[in-house]
């Protein structure tokens, strides 16, 4: 196996590629009770059109996430949630935009739990009759995600943003779209995304990495199966496709959600010096220790609930802030007018070394959670990235280029104002 | 595992030294009774000194102060505790192998913990009125924002019907006319009080030893002027009877049940209670979540919660607005079969066996070891991780049933849609 230490970290990362293309990544933590394991797909919502053994498909949307909930499912009715279980061991999946996970976390019995994850995410087993009682719980699901007021202001916000990439769709999909998903749609989606070869396994804790590899050789075999190709027709300038969309809903004080439009980031190296570089970029222009956040706050225009930073999702990017706000067209105003300030007179030197080592010793802190660092290990591998290599990277960004990134961004034309304004105050008809 | 020294009569500091971490985090807590008069002090206090000290007088000097420390954080921790609600500081920092050579963080951060508890601006006789006015405006909108979350909504109705006449069924941030009322000077004269005269738990997890952390703790203890007046011990439950029906512009229905208990963190069968809550309703393998939900679809969210500290079990569903009563008759029906010893050994393995879990892991997480720890003590609840884990694991079937049967449904709420 392939062994890297960071000294600067105190971090060992292991890396196999399996003969059936899975890749393997061991975050060994001596001494450490717990472990965490995995099992990633890079498919998510987002990626309904795709082709298979030359034929093109077009998904229903919220197939990703109707699958994995039904990857659950195990022949001769064994409840694999059970299973854990009884090893003492919780299971969870979730699915993004642009990924699927199923993890488990245990402290003992961790070879029998690890078993049991390889198996039951790489068996497909659909039955008409369970794949119809999904819809009434995945339908209830769908209500609750109405009614919380955080996600239909981003799904909005999306919609308001984009012209045609799927993000606009959310991620569970509709109740009239996952009418159409059927155990014949759910197979062809697994066959695509979900052999070995699209796969990553991500284990942290006190573990021997050839253990684990040895494991998945064992569960999954060795021979590679097929691959969806996925399709990415959709076309983006870098303008938003609308500034503004408002609903009202019940909640106590308006709510927004504030984005900029930028370009998708591609892979590797390059790709994460960008959102590193969004990310500082997005500190200096309204992260706590910014100008313009303690005016705002001063003025009563933003409280503690607001932050922002840099989203990244398949095929595209943003700079996104969020939080209450009795004004959300005044912080919009203030943030564009603070953009041109930055990309004028750049972020001085002794500002820009501070955020520099703030981000890194928060990161250096996050390393802490054993799920942060897990979802942050695999999240940065489908972008062909060694997570553990944020500090070199950290150090050669310079003030430059941040600059830079603001003046390319903080653009009018590239902004959408997502609110959800309470019911009793429509607020959208305002000046 | 956990040393414990008493730094000033009423001042206690619990240290867990664990060198694999990367971070330290050190808690510091002002104990209060969690009552009507105060809770809205409390919640307001530890914001308004964040925002400024006479050495760094606004939010930005704060968090440059704390950027130069690698991104040290430091937040409001106002918890309630059972009869207690605590107020105070929270401080999580990277240990101090990874600065570079010759700096240190904790040291500066502990200073700085000092100097934000103590080195207040004061103007007539008050904290800047700038900086009250400010976050009692943010603290009303917090109040007024659990509307958001129809869940948290829900279930903090409920505990206002059960617990009316418990300290139970207080708010607890406290009401927004509450916060109002609060000026410069009453929550000046409200911060002195406090330190004066109100237990104070301070906890730290880390890579350094007790002493050290006393040893750094010092300058700030000596200033305090202490005149230390004990807390009445926890209470148990006063609960009451009701059923409610809101009406309000959702599309899924929130139901949201509440029953009492006998047992708590201070009677010997809390170990059982734990595991029965399990079993019932807490997870994917509890009969809750098996029956409601995967054989009868009736909803997404569904789960049961035990607030050991006063003995109250709630139940919560998310259901379609006409399946209320179907859903209530099922989640009774789940628990007259713990209660007819309808208990497989798997459900209860199971249940024993995800409280283990999650109390071995406790030590692998900085965060969960203050948690833990921080509360335990203060609820009543004298078990290490260690002696719980055993207990949680003799607990039989028996012992379940026993406890099931002592459950009582006093409360309801249920949260439909439709104009009110």
């Amino acid at each position: 196996m392939n062994q890297i230490y960071y000294p600067e970290l105190d971090e060992t990362i292991c890396r196999e590629t399996l003969g059936n293309g899975l890749q393997v990544a061991v975050i060994p933590r001596k001494g450490f009770t717990k472990k965490l394991a995995y099992f990633v797909t890079d498919y998510g919502s987002i990626h309904t059109d795709f082709q298979l053994e030359g034929q093109t498909f077009r998904a229903p949307a919220g197939v990703a996430h109707y699958l994995e909930h039904k990857m659950f499912d195990m022949p001769g009715s064994r409840d694999v949630s059970e299973e854990f279980a009884a090893l003492g061991a919780s299971t969870n999946a979730f699915t993004s935009y642009d990924m699927t996970a199923y993890y488990f976390s245990c402290t003992d019995h961790f070879e029998a739990c690890l078993r049991l994850l390889l198996e039951f995410v790489s068996t497909p087993y659909f039955t008409e009759e369970s794949v119809e009682k999904e819809r009434g719980i995945i339908d209830q699901e769908i209500g609750m995600n109405e009614d919380a007021p955080d996600s239909r202001v981003f799904e909005n916000l999306v919609q308001s943003l984009y012209r045609e990439h799927p993000v606009r769709v959310p991620i569970l999909g509709t109740s009239t779209t996952i009418r159409e998903i059927t155990p014949e749609v759910l197979n062809r989606c697994h066959r695509a995304f979900y052999s070995p070869e699209n796969m990553l396994l991500c284990v942290v804790g006190d573990v021997e990495p050839e253990d684990v590899c040895r494991i998945a050789d064992e569960v999954l075999g060795s021979i590679p199966g097929p691959a969806g190709e996925k399709l990415r027709p959709w076309q983006e300038d870098m303008t938003a496709a609308e500034p503004e969309i408002a609903v009202s809903m019940e909640v106590a004080m308006p709510m927004f959600n504030l984005a900029f439009k930028c370009e998708s980031l591609g892979k590797g190296e390059k790709a994460i010096r960008t959102e590193m570089v969004a990310d500082l970029a997005a500190e200096a222009l309204f992260g706590e220790s910014s100008e313009l956040y303690l005016r705002l706050y001063e003025q009563g225009l933003i409280d503690s609930s607001f932050g922002g930073g840099f989203e990244t999702i398949d095929g595209c990017a943003m700079l996104l802030c969020s939080g209450d706000s009795q004004d959300p067209r005044a912080v919009r105003e203030a943030i564009l007018a603070q953009g041109r300030v930055l990309a004028e007179q750049g972020v001085p030197e002794e500002t820009f070394q501070r955020m520099k080592r703030s981000a890194l010793g928060r990161r250096i802190r996050s390393l802490d959670s054993f799920d942060a660092t897990c979802f942050r290990v695999c999240a940065y591998h489908f972008s062909d990235f060694d997570y553990f290599r944020f500090p070199e990277v950290y150090r050669s960004i310079t003030a430059g280029e941040i600059r830079d990134f603001l003046d390319r961004v903080i653009r009018p034309e590239r902004c959408s104002l997502s609110v959800v304004y309470p019911l009793e105050n429509e607020g959208g008809n305002e000046s | 595992m956990i040393q414990t020294i008493s730094l000033l009569p009423g001042v206690t500091l619990r240290c867990c030294r664990d060198k694999r971490f990367k971070q330290g985090c050190l808690s510091f807590q002002l104990v209060r009774p969690m009552c009507r008069e105060e809770a809205a002090y409390n919640a307001l206090l530890p914001a308004v000194l964040l925002r400024g000290t006479r050495q760094h007088p606004d939010l930005r000097a704060i968090t440059e102060h704390l950027d130069t420390l690698y991104g040290a954080s430091v937040s409001a921790l106002v918890r309630r505790v059972g009869d207690y609600q605590t107020t105070g500081l929270y401080c999580s920092f990277m240990d101090d192998r990874f600065a570079l050579p010759g700096e240190r963080v904790m040291a500066p951060v502990v200073a700085f913990l000092e100097e934000l508890l103590l080195d207040v601006p004061v103007k007539n006789g008050g904290f800047l009125p700038g900086f009250v006015e400010s976050e009692k405006k943010n603290l009303i909108s917090t109040i007024e924002s659990e509307r958001n979350d129809k869940r948290v909504y829900a279930m903090s109705r409920l505990l206002k019907i059960l617990c009316r006449e418990d300290s139970f069924g207080l708010p607890r941030l406290g009401e927004p006319q509450e916060v109002e009322a609060i000026t410069p000077q009453s929550l000046w004269a409200h911060h002195q009080k406090i330190l004066r005269t109100s237990a104070i738990e301070i906890f730290y997890v880390g890579s350094a030893g007790c002493e050290t952390v006393a040893d750094l703790l010092r300058p700030l203890l000596s200033r305090l002027e202490r005149d230390y007046i004990p807390l009445p011990p926890q209470t148990d439950l006063r609960s009451s009877r009701g059923d409610e029906v809101e009406r309000m512009d959702v599309a899924q229905g929130k139901l949201c049940m509440g029953f009492v208990t006998p047992i708590t963190n201070r009677t010997p069968e809390f170990a059982s209670m734990q595991v029965l809550n399990a079993l019932f309703g807490a997870g994917m393998t509890s009969k809750l979540f098996v029956n409601v939900r995967e054989k009868q679809s009736l909803c997404y969210a569904i789960g049961s919660a035990y607030y050991g500290a006063k003995g109250v079990m709630t139940v919560s569903a998310g259901i379609d607005f006409d399946k209320e009563e179907q859903t209530r008759r099922e989640i009774l029906r789940q628990l007259d079969a713990c209660r007819d010893g309808q208990i497989t050994p798997q459900e209860l393995q199971a249940a024993q066996q995800a409280i283990v879990s999650s109390l071995r892991a406790t030590h692998d997480s900085p965060g969960a070891v203050e948690g833990y720890y921080a509360t335990a003590a203060l609820s009543g609840l004298s078990l290490t991780v260690e002696d719980y884990e055993k207990s949680v694991l003799a607990v039989t079937v028996e012992d379940a049933v026993a406890v099931a049967r002592q459950l009582e449904l006093r409360a309801t709420y249920f949260l439909r849609g439709g104009s009110q």
